[in-house]
């Protein structure tokens, strides 16, 4: 029987392999496609933290200023994720404005702090028991995560607004494009294999 | 490794897992997550969540997904409406946005869960049958995509509401949400290891 924290599974072509010791800074790919099994990223969790940091403060930049200003015939509004969900509720569709809140506000939100927080443990080596719940969280509201879907809707809508409408880009628009960089930028670098090696003893990750 | 069929990899921690029994629940030996749910189990849940998001989706094309209230007129526009008239308008990029989003999107992503809930552990011979597990990769891809109409109707509520013009969502929107909703839920209640066990399974 071999130990099988000492596999591992390719997630685009499941290809079952072994792991080997990484230096610092490699990677490691898989044998059948060649695509990124798993990094020993330099300084994860500092990487992770200054992340989520950034994005944890353009996203609250994004949610308090306006994303779009508009002016029709004179009037003026403008865009707020918060206005707009609010507005969606007074209209009655409490359906939509609650999966709204659930895809745009909570979700970013927890997998931002989950990144922070596991982080933490690692940097703190505290409430380490906490930590698989945590990731847990993350991997579920990865997935509802839809604010780059929601930046390409408000591309959309703007074709749609620009025939009638004086539109202007508003702080928020620039801080929500920063968000969608830099969550890209953390989908690249961190990975959950990573994180979670981080924690247990076995491979790469027994460094400090 | 010749049984590469009974390991199975977290879809949390991503650790490798080995089962022998793939009717039974599995939890992760890590991190202590479901990771499937058993073939019975997983295979109804799939299919009822599918069903009803196919229904939310016939609702959600039969009422109008947007009402726009200009000087007092209301006209109110289905999915299909609203296509015909950006693609009338000249706006054919957009058009085609909206289409592949909230039409071609949801039905690829119906067939793709009814193409896998079909083949569900039917051993799949040689190579030149549709890859399984790839499927299920595209379906969690896609799935998300058919949001962008209700956002884009969202953000026109949240945006225009002056005295001369006002929009709102109609019916359909709820609706839709709720297509997609159900429809990625259908796509994660799928249990992987079966996919897998269809994949090589001969």
């Amino acid at each position: 029987m071999e130990n099988l924290d000492n596999l591992i599974i390719c997630k685009h072509c499941d290809t079952l392999q072994k792991r080997v010791k990484l230096p610092k800074g490699s990677v490691a790919k898989c044998v059948e496609c060649n695509k990124i099994l798993y990094r020993n990223v330099k300084d994860a969790f500092h990487k992770s933290i200054a992340y989520s940091i950034t994005a944890l403060i353009l996203f609250i930049v994004a949610n308090l200023f306006p994303i779009l200003n508009i002016s029709i015939g004179g009037q003026k509004s403008s865009l707020r994720i918060f206005d707009m969900i609010y507005m969606l509720y007074n209209e009655g569709f409490f359906v939509v404005g609650s999966i709204l809140i659930v895809v745009l506000v909570i979700s970013p939100l927890v997998v931002m702090f989950s990144y922070l927080t596991l982080a933490l443990i690692i940097y703190l080596k505290i409430f380490k028991s906490v930590a698989r719940y945590i990731i847990s969280f993350l991997i579920i509201s990865r997935d509802w995560e839809m604010l780059d879907i929601f930046f390409i809707s408000i591309l959309v809508a703007l074709v749609k607004l620009i025939g009638y409408a004086e539109v202007e880009f508003g702080v928020s628009f620039y801080a929500l494009l920063g968000f969608i960089i830099v969550n890209i930028f953390i989908l690249r670098n961190i990975k959950v294999v990573e994180l979670w090696t981080m924690f247990s003893r076995e491979y790469n990750v027994k460094k400090r | 490794m010749s049984k590469r069929d009974n390991y199975i990899s977290c879809k949390f921690c991503e650790s490798v897992n080995r089962y022998s029994d793939s009717n039974k629940d599995i939890y992760c030996r890590t991190c202590k997550n479901k990771i499937g749910n058993g073939k019975e189990a997983s295979l109804s849940t799939a299919w009822a969540l599918l069903i009803t998001s196919i229904i939310f989706y016939i609702i959600a094309n039969s009422f109008p997904i947007l009402v726009v209230e200009k000087f007092g007129v209301t006209s109110s526009n289905t999915i299909i409406g609203g296509v015909i008239a950006l693609w009338e308008e000249g706006s054919y990029p957009i058009a085609a946005i909206i289409f592949i989003a909230s039409v071609f999107v949801p039905i690829l992503k119906f067939f793709l869960i009814l193409y896998i809930l079909i083949n569900y552990k039917k051993p799949q011979g040689g190579s030149r049958k549709v890859d399984q597990a790839k499927l299920y990769h595209i379906t969690e891809i896609i799935g998300p995509w058919s949001m962008v109409d209700v956002f884009v109707v969202a953000i026109l509520t949240g945006v225009v509401h002056m005295s001369a013009v006002k929009i709102t969502a109609g019916v359909g929107a709820t609706a839709f949400v709720l297509m997609v909703f159900f429809t990625m839920l259908s796509a994660m209640s799928i249990d992987i290891r079966f996919i897998k066990e269809g994949k090589n399974g001969d």
